[in-house]
């Protein structure tokens, strides 16, 4: 469960349908071309016998009193801007795919949190009057698939078995090879994996092995991520200029279920809002509201701009609305007094094992040295949740420039003179020595099989840069560099 | 419905007045505790912004910056994360004390020292989050797409962490400040306390679009 894919089926229908009160439970069809060519592109359920591809005239005798549209590129935008602010509460790295699909890297986020997580947003987004279909897999092509085929939501934890009974356009032949397949008597996905790829790439060249790892849902790419909002603000423009104050309350319902996603998605709540009635003659009526209690409740926000809509009297017409939340980092925990604790514990865990999916259990965490004087020694443990107080000063403070390490360390050959080094010959470090500091000499574990004995210099090159060599089972190496 | 702006500026102050966000200066910071880079910075690594800090020669002093951060932030009992490009970070040349409110990610390429910053940037529990580049290889940087440094500056825009970006060259694009270490340390400073090698760094502003005074006052 790498990656997930959030599609909406008949995009360009539902954000037509969501952007406009008057549509809500009428029959609707989505018509493209103009006059005799008018063609139907989608349609809502309460369209009986309407389907794509039918003459937008037979769709009028066939279902009499439906509502012809064409498509409209500015409920578009604002409905494919709430799934790409849906996909951004699921995780940070969000690719806008196309109109009305996101695809979402999940690495590192908890499996069974993120799917609960998909659920919720799914009914979410049919609240919000736009319908979702999730799916999640191994890699993006996988999710896609998955995505297709949810209701609403389809987790694929087989993808041999989920793939099998698919069918074969799923994976996008061309006509040609659709063609060569069918002849074979190949019709599913499964049917087409079950050939050795080898053998389909010797009889269908590259398109075909392409397509064959298409159909095992193996094929891969890199995300083109977006940047998530940045300011949290919505326009609508009406065209007529409304005069009652429902429109502006759907509309206004609309704006802050999309805001409310957005600021979930970069960990904000709003602190403020800012409702502005573009007025027909000019002019405008601004007002801001600071909330009582800073969050993303929609009904919270709806109920303070309400309120306010109830009162308002203008000379003209409302020619279009904009709504701003001012942004603010919730509160999550107040510190005490003597406490420094999380600001926001479930992003701090959250985080820690996103990191870990990337780089590994191992290497994340807060390193502990160990009990010991062996070289580069130490753990990493988990992070604590407060930051103690600072100990007294130390009786020893540092001294010098701090050591970075090589690892694994440059081995070197050392020529010495004196028995102190004076000059590095080696692939990474080599030259004369200017000065040298050493020798320290520590040796541990004596009684264990693995015991250890390391005589430490400190070297400054005449070509400048201090370092640090060890010299261990008679080999040297540069530890690293004084910095 | 007013008639579209017709220059830029124009387009600028409609956008300013359609989208009054609230300005994004840096408000408050965290103080290095290296003398010359607090003064250059005016009072410390801005919060919500990128400082790239350029280690121009071998031991210039990048490290003892990294160390001074970690003792300033324990001080004030906030927490850092180290996003450790090349696995650098030597856990024993700094007391225990001074690591237990570290994050270290110990990075194997800087492909996953962006992915981890994209996310720690993000994260508000964390004053000062270090990107350490250096001793990543040449070929693998260059590599990085521009995108993923301005996705960057854009994370810590809207956040609250310090960035500190350590490189061995100027690596990031449009960066606000950027510092270059050009002067060696030697071996004379490895008896000096540490406070006092930190403070004698050379350190030379090569960008800087900092209103420098009361940086920390927020």
């Amino acid at each position: 469960m790498n990656y997930a894919v959030l599609c909406a089926p008949d995009f360009a229908l539902h954000s037509l349908r969501r952007s406009d009160p008057g549509l809500r439970g009428r029959a609707v069809a989505l018509v493209e071309g103009d006059g005799r060519k008018a063609r139907v592109a989608g349609a809502s359920p309460e369209a009986r016998g309407v389907a794509p591809g039918l003459a937008a005239a037979l769709a009028m005798s066939r279902c009499p009193g439906i509502i012809l549209r064409q498509r409209d590129p500015a409920a578009e935008a604002e409905a494919h801007r709430l799934l790409v602010a849906a996909a951004f509460t699921l995780a940070p790295r969000v690719e806008s795919t196309r109109a009305g699909c996101c695809t979402v890297d999940l690495r590192g986020a908890d499996p069974a949190r993120t799917e609960a997580l998909m659920r919720l947003l799914a009914a979410e987004l049919a609240g919000a009057g736009l319908p979702a279909r999730m799916g999640a897999g191994a890699t993006p092509l996988l999710a896609s698939y998955a995505a297709r085929c949810a209701e609403p939501v389809l987790v694929v934890r087989d993808p041999v078995g989920f793939l099998a009974p698919l069918p074969l356009a799923f994976a996008g032949p061309t006509p040609e090879q659709e063609g060569i397949l069918r002849g074979w008597g190949i019709g599913t996905l499964g049917g087409l994996t079950a050939l050795p790829k080898a053998e389909v790439g010797r009889r269908l060249g590259a398109e075909g092995v392409l397509l064959w790892e298409r159909a095992a849902g193996e094929a891969t790419r890199v995300l083109r991520l977006v940047e998530p909002a940045r300011s949290f603000a919505a326009e609508w423009a009406y065209e007529p200029p409304v005069e009652s104050i429902e429109p502006l309350f759907f509309k206004l319902r609309r704006f802050a279920e999309r805001i409310a996603l957005e600021l979930r998605g970069a960990g904000f709540v709003a602190e403020r809002l800012s409702l502005t009635l573009l007025l027909e003659d000019g002019g405008d009526r601004r007002r801001e509201f600071r909330l009582p209690e800073p969050g993303a409740d929609v009904d919270g926000w709806l109920r303070v701009l309400g309120g306010h809509l109830d009162t308002v009297r203008t000379d003209a017409r409302v020619a279009g609305v904009r709504l701003v939340a001012a942004p603010a980092r919730p509160q999550e925990k107040q510190d005490g007094l003597f406490d420094t604790g999380l600001r926001d514990p479930a992003s701090f865990w959250e985080n820690i094992a996103r990191i870990a999916a990337i780089v590994g259990e191992d290497r994340v965490g807060t390193p502990a040295p160990l009990d010991t004087h062996r070289p580069d020694a130490f753990v990493l443990e988990r992070p604590a949740e407060t930051v103690a107080p600072p100990a007294q000063a130390p009786v020893h403070p540092p001294l010098g420039p701090t050591l970075r390490r090589f690892r694994p360390p440059w081995p070197v050959r050392v020529v010495c003179s004196a028995g102190a080094p004076c000059r590095l010959e080696g692939g990474r470090l080599g030259g004369e020595v200017r000065a040298a500091l050493g020798p320290w000499r520590s040796a541990g574990d004596w009684w264990k099989p693995q015991a250890w004995a390391v005589e430490t210099w400190q070297v400054e090159m005449a070509a400048g840069g201090v370092y640090q060599l060890a010299c261990a089972d008679g080999g040297w190496c540069v530890e690293g560099m004084l910095d | 419905m007013p008639p579209p702006p017709q220059t830029v500026s124009a387009l600028r102050s409609l956008l300013a007045v359609r989208f009054p966000e609230r300005p994004r200066r840096p408000c408050g910071g965290v103080a290095a505790a290296v003398r010359p880079i607090d003064e250059a910075l005016g009072g410390g690594l801005p919060a919500g912004r990128l400082t790239e800090l350029v280690s121009a020669v071998p031991s210039g002093g990048g490290q003892t910056v990294v160390a001074r951060l970690l003792e300033a932030t324990q001080a004030a009992r906030q927490r850092m994360a180290l996003i450790d490009g090349a696995d650098g970070f030597a856990p024993e040349a700094v007391p225990a004390w001074m690591l237990r409110h570290l994050v270290w990610v110990r990075c194997r390429a800087p492909e996953e020292a962006f992915a981890a910053a994209d996310i720690l940037v993000r994260d508000g529990n964390y004053a000062a989050v270090v990107l350490d580049l250096r001793g990543c290889a040449e070929r693998a940087l260059r590599r990085s797409p521009a995108c993923a440094w301005y996705r960057l500056q854009r994370a810590a825009e809207g956040a609250a962490a310090a960035v500190l970006v350590q490189t061995t060259r100027p690596l990031v694009p449009a960066v606000p400040w950027r510092l270059v270490l050009d002067a060696p340390l030697s071996l004379a400073d490895a008896g000096a306390p540490r406070d006092a090698v930190a403070d004698r760094l050379a350190v030379r502003t090569e960008r800087s679009h900092a209103p420098a005074a009361g940086l920390l006052a927020g």
